[in-house]
């Protein structure tokens, strides 16, 4: 595609209208709680726009990420992103390797200086010199330095980029980082999950491409659009946590019945994300729904808070004065009650100690 | 804490009334507007928790209409009017045929309907072209006929 040529002129060329563009901004409008109003004139701004350089860095990372986010097959509303990106560059999915990847990666950032946008997949490992990981005989933190450099933007996709994910686990052999933690002077918008939903990866990029700006975003850089509720929030559980009707095992009556899965660990009440509304799939099921906890992978740490099977804990010391506390400074700083309620649990899930629901219920 | 209760884990089947008749009094809200000021106006069904007992509800209040319409551009969209003159149901399709965005519209017409100006314009070009590349296949016709013919 000439570098000059427009998307909507892009998709005019293979016969495609631009249909496509208000069909693609009413989904994007629905999945990002935008004002339905306001697809026709995203359609227009989207249309206007010109394809989207990207640089796909991955690092300590498992490939789940790009697994899936490239999940469909077959050409589709949601796989029209791909069209809206040019992907210079990605170890798993280029077709070039060795010496002629690198100088792809190269020439992309010579040719879109200050305009390419780096999504990394993975942390980055800082211990040693960062010798645990390397690529094309330079290290991942070199690399990051060298490709943020001139870029527009950074989006930390995964948990291992968004927090240091599981490299970072205790013990952390290899001094794994957060990508956020390196990168500085340039906006990080992290999506985590383990993997991310789909969604969130292709719906943040074309929220960037629409307005030219980046999405409102949480205090751990996430974008409120798809991580401003908890699972817990949108659970179709939740008439059974409020009436007290729990699964305890796996194999019980409750969990038969579809009751809620607190007890037997789920940890949906302190992670923020979209699995609960989006699903998984293609808007199959999700966790929760399949009959298993949430693990809270979209949370930092969530590999080292005691287990996926223990029920979310709390301090035994009486947890209502840190409560009065934050919400002095909660209500000063103008913070929302769910980070309230979040920052109380986080502290409590420190302690590893078993509470009962009527706990949590006081802090909320 | 014994009582089971004739649940499935797939979701909710039975339906809330109410939310399906908060959608309809918004519907009627902005019918109202657009019949007095010609503003109009779009409600996001798919943002909503609305059950599938829900959406039939809805769909039996609002009714059919007279024009149900069909769209293939990166998988299929289908845009239906309801019984209510300027209510429109509009329902654009992902992968596997599942409803990825649903949206009903008070308007005249849904915007997705109308052929956009840089279409038509693109349109313009490429019918003149055939034309052009017609008239010169038939040019050509004329010259097989007559090899002596100039140009
Ligand atoms: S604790 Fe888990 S299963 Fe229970 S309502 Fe909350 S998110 Fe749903």
């Amino acid at each position: 595609m000439p570098a000059h040529e427009t998307l909507g002129e892009m998709l005019a060329a293979r016969g495609i209208s631009r249909r496509a563009f208000l069909k693609y901004t009413s989904w994007l409008a629905t999945l990002m709680a935008l004002p339905p109003g306001m697809a026709p004139a995203m359609a227009e701004e989207l249309a206007k726009a010109k394809r989207q350089s990207v640089i796909w860095l991955s690092f300590q990372e498992c490939t789940g990420c790009t697994e899936s986010i490239t999940r469909s097959f077959s050409p589709t509303l949601e796989d029209l992103i791909f069209n809206f990106i040019s992907l210079d560059y990605h170890h798993t999915l280029q077709a070039a390797s060795g010496e002629a990847a690198e100088h792809a990666r190269e020439a992309a950032m010579a040719e879109n200086k200050g305009k390419y946008v780096v999504v990394v997949d993975g942390s980055v490992p800082v211990k040693d010199g960062g010798i645990y990981s390397t690529i094309a005989g330079i290290s991942n933190l070199q690399m990051l330095e060298e490709t943020v450099a001139d870029s527009l933007a950074v989006i930390a996709v995964g948990t291992c980029a968004a927090y240091g994910g599981i490299p970072h686990a205790n013990p952390n052999p290899t001094g794994a980082v957060a990508i956020s933690e390196l990168v500085k002077g340039k906006p990080v918008i992290n999506i985590p999950g383990c993997p991310p939903i789909p969604e969130a990866m292709t719906g943040t990029i074309a929220y960037l491409l629409s307005f030219g700006k980046l999405p409102d975003l949480d205090t751990l850089g996430r974008p409120l659009a798809f991580f401003g509720e908890s699972i817990h929030d949108r659970c179709y559980r939740r008439p059974f946590y409020e009436r007290g009707l729990f699964a305890k095992d796996f194999d019980d009556e409750g969990a038969r019945s579809g009751w809620c899965l607190f007890e037997v660990g789920c940890k949906g009440p302190i992670t923020y994300n979209a699995c609960a509304t989006l699903k998984w799939n293609g808007g199959v099921s999700f966790p929760i729904q399949s009959g298993h906890g949430c693990l809270g992978c979209s949370e930092p740490d969530f590999w080292d808070k005691g287990g996926f099977y223990r029920p979310l804990s709390t301090p035994l010391r009486d947890i209502t004065p840190t409560a009065a506390v934050a919400a002095g400074i909660g209500a000063a700083a103008g913070l929302a009650a769910g980070a309230l309620h979040r920052a109380i649990k986080k502290d409590a899930a420190k302690n590893h100690h078993t509470v009962t629901v009527d706990n949590l219920e006081k802090s909320s | 804490m014994n009582e089971s209760l004739p649940i499935t884990c797939a979701g909710e089947t039975t339906g809330s009334g109410s939310l399906v008749r908060a959608i309809v009094a918004e519907a009627a809200a902005l019918l109202a507007g657009l019949a007095e000021t010609g503003e109009t106006g779009r409600i996001d069904l798919a943002g909503l928790p609305l059950t599938e007992a829900d959406k039939a509800a809805l769909e039996e209040l609002l009714g059919a209409g007279e024009v149900v319409a069909e769209i293939a551009v990166v998988g299929r969209s289908t845009v239906a009017e309801t019984g209510h003159a300027g209510v429109w149901w509009v329902r654009h399709y992902g992968s596997d045929d599942r409803i990825a965005a649903e949206v009903l519209e008070i308007t005249r017409i849904p915007e997705i309907l109308l052929s956009h100006p840089a279409d038509i314009a693109a349109a313009a070009r490429r019918l003149g072209d055939t034309l052009g590349t017609a008239s010169a296949g038939a040019t050509d016709a004329i010259k097989e006929d007559r090899p002596d013919a100039g140009p």
